[in-house]
């Protein structure tokens, strides 16, 4: 039993769900990124000289796009999915016929969109600031596709542990931000330290940012095969585990 | 084949074992009470049936589905009425039916009509542009019964189905359970009301403290408590007559009851020992499924 009309049913309710509130779901990513780009990139930015060999507010705005994909893909996942548990709806889904993996699909489907909205509209304001040149159209799609996705799962994972609004936040507040601001978004990993550079390869989404730059500049601090396989990898292994809760019902069925 | 196969069914959570082994079969087509004290069991076979609890141990087969291996054939098969209101309830009644029906693999165009059928069937209709949290408790539950319908399940599951519903509203589902059995589903209920149990069930199974102490037909359960009870209004409160201690009597106030077993009392010598007594009125009634509930789980 394949059930596509399932999978597609489910993905169309989380889609119009985030549509529906689209004042607090696609703007306000979109008015943080503009306000850094004013703030660090066209005001503070004229005053720092070229970062490897662009502009400084060229350099940041495929840090700050991809800083406004992660936290979009790993909220809607993880907002939607714990408050279905929270409410006890999630039980709908639970009690169809949908496969495991389908119910993965479809939450990651909607976020994916919805990061991929969010995406645009500070591609779009970035247009308007800077002399932006799409370098690697394919890697620019791999990596906010790819990226969508890793950030969907992870938000998935986290809405199946957290049993508290206080928990939800945990990894939002201890784990990404912390790791999106140090992964190069808003400075080379060759102007830190030896021992910070080495520090900073631990970090996954240095990988990210700077893959994704590479699709604009065509130059990164990485070799980009290193962040492509990175990003693949990370895909397969949280999709994996996903399944796995999901199989077991982890902390969804008693 | 029988609609629903569970054997040796063990359920163990940290602290207790909810599920001791259960076994027991329901055919297809039949109207099925599973009764029990709260705590006994009943929602916790419900939930691993539905897919909403993982089996410890044992088997569980849904028209010969296995419900972990062919998880995704077996929960087609289900309607489920859940005890607890567990749909978005900001979510309009319409749309609530509309993607639950999807994650059936409805059409779209098909879910359509469905919806509009069981919205009219169960008096619905009118509200069906409303948020689901405007409705009463009544509506509510109807709303429950109509999302469990939607895919046509050959098998429903109610969990308290009529819980904190007016009279009429129960009423009224008890109707609508009852045609949907005479058309073939076949019901597995759990109730607290054991006048709706008595009312509808063919057969019952009585669980308490995980283990099922009695499975039968509802007439032969009622025939586990042969006799009567004998009912008595005083006109004055009194103690309980040294006469009357060899038979089960309760006094509350002025209302006596004399439970009365047909294969030792005899009614010469009950009205006998009764004399005396400052009886403003008195009745008999027949054994009712409750009094068989108690007998049987001393609650």
């Amino acid at each position: 039993m394949s059930n596509l009309t399932g999978m597609w049913t489910l993905a169309q309710r989380e889609i119009s769900r985030f549509l529906r509130v689209w004042q607090q779901t696609i703007i306000p990513p979109i008015i943080t990124s503009t306000l850094f780009i004013l703030i660090f990139g066209y005001s503070l930015g004229s005053r720092i000289k070229m970062v490897g060999g662009i502009g400084y507010l060229e350099f940041i705005i495929p840090g700050l796009l991809m800083m406004g994909v992660i936290m979009s893909a790993y909220m809607n996942t993880s907002s939607s999915l714990f408050i279905s548990k929270f409410q006890k709806n999630i039980q709908e889904v639970l009690v169809s016929p949908l496969a495991y993996w389908q119910v993965i699909a479809a939450l990651t489907l909607a976020a994916v969109l919805r990061a991929l909205l969010v995406g645009i509209g500070i591609l779009i304001v970035s247009f308007l600031f800077a002399n932006l040149v799409v370098g690697n159209i394919f890697i620019l799609l791999y990596f906010i596709i790819m990226v969508s996705i890793i950030f969907a799962f992870a938000g998935i994972a986290t809405a199946l542990w957290a049993t508290s609004f206080d928990k939800m936040n945990v990894f939002a507040t201890f784990l990404i931000t912390p790791l999106t601001y140090l992964g190069g978004v808003f400075f080379s990993v060759q102007m830190l330290p030896p021992m910070w550079q080495n520090f900073a390869k631990f970090n996954p989404i240095l990988y990210m940012v700077d893959g994704f730059r590479y699709g604009f500049i065509g130059t990164s601090d990485v070799n980009i095969w290193y962040s492509v396989i990175l990003v693949f990898l990370l895909v397969v292994g949280f999709g994996a585990l996903c399944v796995h809760l999901f199989k077991i019902g982890y902390k969804l069925r008693d | 084949m029988d609609a629903i196969t569970i054997k040796n069914l063990k359920k163990i959570y940290p602290k207790i074992e909810a599920l001791k082994g259960i076994s027991l079969s329901i055919q297809k087509g039949e109207f099925f009470g599973l009764l029990g004290p709260n705590g006994a069991g009943k929602t916790t076979t419900i939930h691993i049936l539905t897919g909403l609890a993982n089996k410890t141990s044992g088997d569980v087969m849904l028209f010969g589905k296995d419900i972990e291996e062919d998880y995704k054939e077996a929960r087609a098969l289900i309607g489920l009425v859940p005890q607890e209101f567990n749909f978005d309830q900001f979510e309009k009644v319409y749309n609530i039916l509309y993607f639950a029906s999807g994650y059936f693999g409805i059409s779209s165009n098909l879910r359509k009509v469905r919806i509009e059928k069981v919205l009219r069937e169960l008096g619905l209709w009118e509200k069906k542009d409303m948020k689901a949290i405007t409705l009463s408790g009544g509506m509510k539950r109807k709303l429950m019964i109509a999302r469990a319908l939607i895919h046509q399940p050959k098998i429903l599951i109610l969990d308290e189905p009529t819980a904190g519903v007016d009279v009429e509203t129960r009423k009224s589902i008890w109707k609508f359970i009852r045609k949907l059995n005479q058309e073939g589903v076949t019901i597995l209920l759990t109730t607290h009301y054991l006048e709706e149990a008595e009312e509808l069930c063919e057969r019952i199974a009585i669980i308490n403290h995980g283990e099922i102490i009695t499975l039968d037909s509802k007439n032969n359960l009622l025939k586990l408590l042969e006799g009567e009870r004998l009912c008595l209004t005083l006109k004055e409160e009194i103690k309980i007559p040294a006469n009357l201690k060899k038979y089960n009597v309760v006094l509350n106030g002025k209302i006596m009851t004399i439970a009365l077993d047909s294969k030792k009392d005899h009614w010469e010598t009950v009205l006998a020992d009764i004399q005396g007594l400052p009886i403003e009125k008195m009745e008999t009634q027949k054994n009712k499924l409750e009094d068989v509930f108690i007998h049987l789980t001393n609650e």
